[in-house]
């Protein structure tokens, strides 16, 4: 790498909130500015995007050719990719448009697509199945304090894996009761810890945002729903707002 | 035969992706296009089959910058249909939220967005150095839109505390009253940069479009009133009734449905100016004066004013808050926030309220099971694009008339569409 590192941020299918929320660190902004070279944030300056840089920060899932070919053309030219949000990690919000994408554009637009959205569309993809991504920073929104950490990793580099337990453990820190005794759907059982329990300690239940934990068991978490009431079923569709269909083989 | 062309490809310091093209032959503006070519990532349809629980937290990801305006709208869409009153309390603290929206909106709009413009910068971080007060006391402003967030809805966007029937969580009295002195210290520094907006002057031009914001008697509402009033054709209805006034329409070239008032078929702009042009008899009585002191009271027709009435709204802003939260804290509002039973049943329902950006209709028809059958939404930023356009082609000729070459042209027009705050992930969601 050059001296300073040389970062671009990118946008695809998303909110934006990710990188607004990254903003959203005022106090320690410029601190972390302050170690790399902001070479194109579109959302905050009018410079062109350049050709030559170190690190990408993706935010957003792969909707059309044209964000296929710009997520390439990112990974030829950074030595590290950094993905923010559950957009861009599992397709996120965009990916519950998967199953059945050109009837979810027809309810939305009937025969008037507009041919800026027609041009190119594909189905909803995570950044991750288009190309290889080094670094991920979880949730929707994520953290801007993880982003923080995840960068130190892609600039000084780190051997620090990512914990792989659910949030069901970290949550039970908290003291705060469980969902399953009140009759309501929690996503807690089978999602990536590292949050905190954010949602579960203001009193609502996990939506699964971080995506599922390599160590989730989704048959015995659908069994527990089925036991407390609430119905695997229900579990299941919880689960596409942030993940995509799981297989049936993969769970029994 | 002379011929300019001024395109920009992917337009910066707004939300979301957007070009200009712009064709002037022979002193004549020919083409004039406003192109979203935002991802369309289909909520309408997404949400369809899905428990009217998981919807508000869905419609929250329209948007990262106004997540608190779409999941309130999306429950005030619910309640509606259910039949849901909350409590005074609740209300109270659902116009925070909105409001917690307002700061960091607006706070991010006028200094990140705008203001490289009028001073020769092409992003906010040269103002460090140029400026390193006003560059402060920005981050700092917007920075307390996010605390205001965070204690209330649960972090700074896309809110995990708003349930239908009121929060799941609330923050302690002595919370409220930091809060309180918090925003209150910051409401010098706010009308400092009401001064600042209106110093950086402003081309000349008067929009010929309507303009849209939500009425009720005596106030400045944001949420809570389900009445609408196009300003200038003084035509009202209410929220219920939004199909019969605002047509959607599609056009090859956006992403984005465009809107127009149905019976003129009248272009229009939603938004803070829309907002102190229907109400600002009700301005809190600062944020009056400053807009007075700039020069700025109805009927104002340039939309460049947009920029000043944002920052009229922060005083404002800044002003009803700390007094909602003293009276929180002293629990001055009837009943608690906590959610109030409510019986699921089948039905349509519209949500309204006032985001950032402008008007925001939700509406959702329910099955007798509470899941989704159908969904609309009507954003802000959908509701200017046409009037952002037919603006566009006012300014784009003038300066023409003038002689002015493309680049002036250019960064003109720029400066006029981000007077807009648009926001393109909105507007196509």
């Amino acid at each position: 790498m050059a001296d300073t590192p040389r970062v671009v941020f990118a946008g695809l299918a998303s909110c934006f909130g990710c990188q607004i929320n990254i903003t959203n660190i005022e106090e320690h902004l410029m601190d972390v500015l302050g170690q790399v070279d902001l070479k194109y944030w579109q959302l905050t300056s009018s410079d062109p995007m350049p050709t030559d840089f170190d690190v990408a920060v993706i935010e957003g899932a792969v909707t059309t050719e044209a964000a296929k070919e710009s997520v390439q053309a990112l990974r030829e030219g950074a030595d590290a990719v950094i993905t923010i949000g559950a957009c861009a990690a599992t397709s996120g919000i965009p990916g519950m448009s998967t199953e059945d994408h050109a009837a979810d554009m027809d309810a939305v637009y009937g025969d008037k697509v507009p041919y800026v959205v027609a041009d190119g569309a594909i189905t909803p993809m995570a950044v991750k199945d288009v190309i290889s991504v080094d670094f991920e920073v979880p949730c929707c929104p994520i953290d801007p304090y993880d982003f923080v950490e995840v960068l130190q990793h892609a600039l000084y580099g780190s051997n620090i894996y990512r914990r792989s337990s659910t949030l069901c453990g970290e949550c039970k820190n908290n003291e705060r009761g469980c969902f399953y005794g009140r009759n309501t759907l929690c996503l807690g059982l089978v999602t990536r810890s590292g949050c905190g329990a954010r949602c579960p300690n203001l009193g609502r239940p996990c939506n699964g945002c971080a995506g599922l934990s390599p160590d989730a068991n989704v048959a015995q978490a659908r069994r527990v729903a089925d036991r407390a009431g609430v119905g695997a079923a229900a579990l299941d569709s919880a689960l596409r707002i942030f993940n995509q269909p799981i297989a049936d083989e993969e769970v029994s | 035969m002379t011929r300019k062309s001024i395109d920009v490809e992917h337009l910066a310091r707004i939300e979301g992706h957007g070009d200009i093209h712009l064709e002037i032959q022979d002193g004549t503006v020919t083409r004039c296009e406003f192109s979203v070519t935002e991802a369309a990532r289909l909520f309408e349809s997404m949400v369809r089959g899905r428990p009217f629980q998981d919807v508000p937290y869905i419609a929250s990801r329209v948007c990262g910058i106004c997540s608190a305006s779409h999941t309130l709208t999306d429950i005030l869409a619910i309640e509606d249909i259910f039949g849901v009153t909350v409590t005074e309390r609740t209300r109270a603290i659902r116009e925070l939220l909105v409001y917690g929206s307002f700061l960091q909106n607006h706070a991010t709009h006028l200094f990140v967005f705008a203001a490289p413009d009028f001073l020769g910068h092409k992003s906010v971080f040269p103002l460090e150095e140029a400026d390193p007060a006003t560059f402060q006391n920005a981050l700092a402003l917007k920075g307390l839109g996010n605390e205001l967030c965070t204690k209330i809805g649960g972090r700074s966007i896309h809110p995990i505390t708003a349930v239908v029937g009121g929060f799941t969580s609330e923050v302690s009295s002595d919370e409220y009253l930091r809060l309180a002195d918090q925003l209150e210290q910051m409401i010098d520094f706010a009308l400092a940069s009401v001064d600042l907006f209106d110093g950086f002057g402003a081309t000349d031009i008067q929009t010929e479009g309507d303009m849209l914001a939500m009425v009720e008697e005596g106030a400045y509402p944001v949420i809570g009133s389900d009445q609408a009033l196009f300003v200038r054709s003084g035509i009202r209805f209410a929220a219920h009734d939004y199909q019969d006034h605002i047509e959607e329409y599609a056009v090859g070239h956006s992403a984005a449905y465009l809107a127009r008032e149905r019976s003129q078929n009248r272009p229009y702009m939603a938004c803070a100016l829309s907002r102190v042009n229907a109400s600002w008899d009700n301005l809190t009585e600062p944020a009056r004066f400053a807009a007075a002191k700039a020069g700025l009271r109805p009927p104002e027709l340039n939309p460049f004013a947009n920029n000043v009435a944002q920052a009229v709204e922060v005083v404002d802003a800044l002003v009803r808050c700390a007094a909602v939260c003293r009276k929180l804290a002293t629990n001055g509002y009837e009943g608690s926030s906590e959610p109030v039973a409510f019986q699921v049943r089948a039905g349509k329902g519209v949500g309204f309220t006032e985001a950032p950006r402008g008007a925001l209709f939700h509406e959702l028809e329910l099955d007798e099971s509470g899941h989704v059958i159908t969904a609309n939404i009507i954003t802000p930023t959908s509701q200017n694009i046409a009037n952002v356009e037919a603006d566009m082609r006012l300014l784009a000729q003038k300066l023409a008339d003038e002689g002015a070459a493309a680049d002036t042209i250019r960064l003109e027009v720029e400066k006029l569409v981000r007077a807009y705050d648009p926001c393109l992930s909105c507007s196509v969601h």
